[in-house]
């Protein structure tokens, strides 16, 4: 005889009954679990919509170090990309690269010569590369991100190996606190 | 009745079920992939660029109108804002960190020099050797909220 699970079993007749069978047929529950995907969906779509918002296409133009604090400023505007000069208290970089260090900026000197040739080599390739662009004129825009506790003789310096090397426009960085919308271009800048 | 499901499993035949699933997997992908690429490429930091020309630099054709020249020096007394041979004495005030430069006063000051002279939109800011950038950045960002947006930043002395 053949071995069977214990319990109540139906009869033949009564197993292929459509009505009386269903009282024996014992309901297995599913194993799969119904995931409700809806809120997982919303949430989604509320986080990209958020990024999204937040874009800044331009990117990243001034990179935030350790060593640099920047104050605070309300009516900036949008940086747009051009050289980076960064004053920290320990040294003085262009484009990431070391110029000279911010204790041997103590004497009375007026300008930076490092900075000056740096800056002279980036306006030689400016101009080398937009030699036949005359819908994009040189702005002589440069951007100064220093340590907020630095003193205006140095920047002072900065501003005159700008000013050397054709450079008139500077922008200095802040932490915006409000940032309008309109780009800084040499339109809008003084002269 | 009217309005009613139709039955499934009828006696001609099992008809098929009007709710159509859609499959979401392919859209949280997406999502997952925009969130991920987004979160990545997100610039948290904003900074923001106080545009100044240096005395030296190259100079506008814009200077026909109406204005005067304007100084502003930053000195370890105070501001001295320096307009039509008239000058003001603005001294620092006693605030959390010490004395610091009074900047209500000198707004209120710029505001009643763009009274009087509405197309005025340049001054000249001269600090000390002393004045340190947050200072300087504090009062060009002055002079630019009161409209004052062609600022030069020449050396004192």
């Amino acid at each position: 005889m053949a071995i069977v699970t214990p319990g109540k079993r139906p009869g033949v007749r009564i197993q292929s009954s459509r009505v009386f069978a269903k009282k024996f047929s014992r309901g297995k529950r599913s194993t799969y679990a119904g995931l409700m995907l809806t809120s997982l969906v919303d949430m989604f779509t509320i986080i990209v919509i958020f990024l999204l918002q937040n874009y800044s296409a331009t990117g990243e133009i001034l990179f935030m170090s350790k060593d640099i604090r920047l104050p605070d400023a309300v009516h900036g505007a949008e940086l747009e990309r051009a050289p980076v000069i960064a004053v920290s208290p320990d040294a003085i970089t262009f484009e990431g690269k070391q110029i000279a260090l911010t204790v041997d900026m103590k004497a009375d000197a007026l300008a930076i010569p490092e900075l000056d040739d740096s800056l002279r080599d980036e306006r030689r390739k400016w101009d080398e590369s937009h030699t036949r662009d005359a819908q994009h004129p040189f702005k002589g825009l440069v951007h100064v991100q220093a340590d907020k506790k630095i003193p205006f003789r140095i920047i002072k310096r900065v501003m005159i190996s700008c000013n050397n090397a054709g450079y008139g426009n500077i922008n200095f960085a802040a932490m915006a606190k409000g940032v309008s919308t309109k780009p800084t271009t040499a339109e809008n800048t003084p002269h | 009745m009217a309005g009613a499901a139709p039955h499934e499993g009828s006696a001609k035949g099992k008809k098929k079920a009007l709710d159509a699933e859609l499959n979401l997997v392919p859209f949280i992908d997406l999502l997952s992939c925009c969130i991920s690429f987004l979160l990545i490429s997100a610039v948290w930091t904003q900074i923001a660029g106080l545009q100044v020309a240096s005395s030296g630099g190259p100079q506008d054709q814009k200077q026909e109108q109406q204005t005067i020249d304007v100084k502003l020096e930053l000195g370890q007394s105070g501001y001295a804002l320096t307009m039509a041979g008239a000058r003001i004495e603005i001294p620092k005030v006693n605030g959390k960190d010490g004395p610091g430069y009074d900047q209500k006063t000198l707004v209120e000051k710029l505001k009643t020099l763009k009274a009087s002279l509405p197309d005025q939109s340049s001054i000249t800011v001269q600090p000390e050797d002393t004045v340190a950038y947050e200072d300087l950045v504090a009062t060009v960002d002055t002079c630019v909220g009161q409209q004052l947006r062609d600022v030069t930043v020449a050396p004192l002395n």
